[in-house]
């Protein structure tokens, strides 16, 4: 396993507000699937956007293999909770908008790629829709297309099922892991849904209230192994699992900085 | 009437009304206005000079397109509306995106344009006419001054109300500053920019009025200033009517396209 991500003696500051007070170090392999899981307002968003290059660190550094992250590129693909597809393109228009700025792809490079991942999500047969005749759960899939086909090997993902109906969250979840696996990708997926976490993740990171510290630190894959089917989530160490995450946070929530 | 439609639904909180019992009701409301209007006027109950009916009016309209070249007037008030508009319009958008963008130019700016913004375009009259005489540039200036710093100010408001979420999703697929603005906050807030738009069109006209009142020898504000020297109230309103009808038809143009440009909404 090599590093694909890494933080280094990492601290962040809004003004006066510490939002990452304790140096936090991390590595992320490649491929894997880390999942930060805490109280909201707690930081772990701000460090998932520091990785995209949408905020930048007090101190010190966060390297993507080895290098510093700097701004924002298209290696590093966001998934937001909501205004997450522009309204005014269809759902193809939507996906092509991932590579539009990359010159190095030709056009047929890119209408092929923006039909593989169309397909690949199940929304070729909504492509000249307008993202508001679709509901949430495709919207949230558009997105995900869109850094797929921008060719993002790092995705970083800011609750992106928060605001999705519990059948839809697992469907996608499903979904979401089945590609990951798939396409061999480096996810960060932020969220304060300890279910959520338990099931998509090889490896949760727990964080405590802001300024944000890791609790604790859980290998999901050493646990449930790399395949997770929805059967699994009826079953007893899925349950286990939860119920142990689920006492962590409840700890790192009541717990006073 | 399509769908179901029953009467009691008119009366129904909020109720959906089918687009041609709107359009019939709009009619007929109208309709009811004027002929109570034109009962008042025959009846006797006001006095023809300071009150004619709708139908001396429509009639003094309908000489003034025949004698007095009243299209051609309405045409050059039409042009000095547009010029002055998209003149405004054109300053406006890219300066009051810059507002939102950059924080530094929204300080420096914001003070300048809500002092100017708030003096009443009348007052100004006196000083435009001494920088530019009487001529077409008098009017120009006084409906740009009264349409470019309102509408800096609500170009400004729609670029802030762009999400943030989609200024990033651009940001991370590789996009550049002037790539973000251009592809992606601009498209956002076109609608918002459109209906804004397409109320500052109507505030030029009043602007039109004063300063074609204040010095012009065309326009409709001088036909109707022309006709009130003579005590002519019917040519008056008609001057008044045919504003009134162009504002309508624009404003219903400008809606009719703003649905066909915006389907997504």
């Amino acid at each position: 396993m090599t590093a694909h991500l890494t933080f280094t003696n990492v601290t962040k500051r809004f003004g006066k507000v510490e939002v990452v007070a304790t140096p936090f170090n991390l590595q992320i392999a490649r491929n894997e699937f880390v999942v930060f899981l805490g109280p909201s307002g707690c930081g772990k968003t701000t460090l998932m956007r520091m990785i995209g290059g949408l905020d930048t660190p007090s101190t010190e550094d966060i390297r993507l293999d080895g290098a510093p992250v700097g701004g924002p590129d298209w290696r590093r693909g966001m998934v937001f909770q909501s205004y997450s597809s522009f309204p005014w393109l269809t759902v193809a228009e939507n996906v092509a908008f991932g590579m539009r700025y990359r010159t190095d792809l030709s056009e047929e490079e890119k209408l092929g790629r923006r039909d593989h991942y169309l397909d690949l999500v199940g929304l070729y047969e909504f492509s000249d829709t307008y993202p508001n005749r679709v509901s949430g759960g495709m919207r949230q899939r558009i997105a995900i297309a869109r850094t797929l086909a921008a060719g993002s090997d790092v995705l970083l993902m800011d609750e992106p099922f928060g605001a999705l109906d519990a059948q839809r969250r697992e469907q996608l979840q499903g979904e979401l892991r089945r590609i990951q696996r798939r396409d061999a990708k480096t996810v960060v997926f932020v969220t304060h849904d300890v279910e959520e976490a338990a099931f998509l993740a090889d490896r949760v990171i727990v964080f405590s209230k802001r300024p944000a510290r890791i609790m604790a630190e859980i290998d999901v894959r050493a646990r449930l192994g790399e395949d997770r089917t929805l059967e699994m989530r009826d079953g007893a160490d899925f349950f286990a699992l939860r119920n142990e995450m689920l006492r962590l946070v409840r700890a790192s929530a009541g717990e006073e900085p | 009437m399509g769908g179901g439609f029953a009467l009691r639904d008119l009366f129904r909180l909020r109720a959906p009304l089918p687009r041609t019992v709107s359009a019939l009701i709009a009619l007929a409301a109208s309709a009811l206005v004027l002929a109570v209007w034109e009962g008042v006027a025959r009846l006797g109950l006001t006095n023809p000079v300071f009150f004619p009916a709708p139908s001396a009016v429509i009639s003094a309209m309908m000489r003034m397109f025949a004698d007095q070249h009243l299209a051609w007037n309405a045409w050059v008030s039409i042009l000095r509306v547009w010029s002055a508009f998209l003149l405004a319009a054109v300053m406006a958008i890219p300066i009051g995106m810059m507002m939102s963008a950059y924080r530094a130019i929204g300080a420096a700016l914001e003070p300048i344009v809500d002092f100017i913004r708030y003096l009443p375009v009348p007052a100004l009259v006196p000083l435009s006419i001494i920088w530019f005489g009487v001529g077409e540039e008098t009017k120009i200036f006084l409906l740009w001054l009264g349409t470019f710093f309102q509408l800096v100010l609500l170009v400004s408001d729609d670029m802030r109300r762009v999400p943030q979420e989609y200024i990033e999703i651009a940001y991370t697929v590789g996009a550049k500053p002037g790539q973000v603005l251009k592809d992606v906050a601009f498209r956002a807030m076109l609608p918002g920019l459109v209906d804004n738009l397409r109320i500052t069109l109507g505030w030029c006209w009043t602007y039109l009025i004063i300063a074609e009142i204040v010095a012009a020898d065309s326009g409709l504000g001088f036909v109707i200033w022309a006709a009130r020297r003579y005590m002519k109230t019917p040519e008056v309103m008609a001057g008044v009517f045919l504003i009134g009808i162009i504002g309508l038809l624009t404003d219903q143009l400008l809606r009719a396209a703003h649905r066909r440009a915006f389907r997504y909404l």
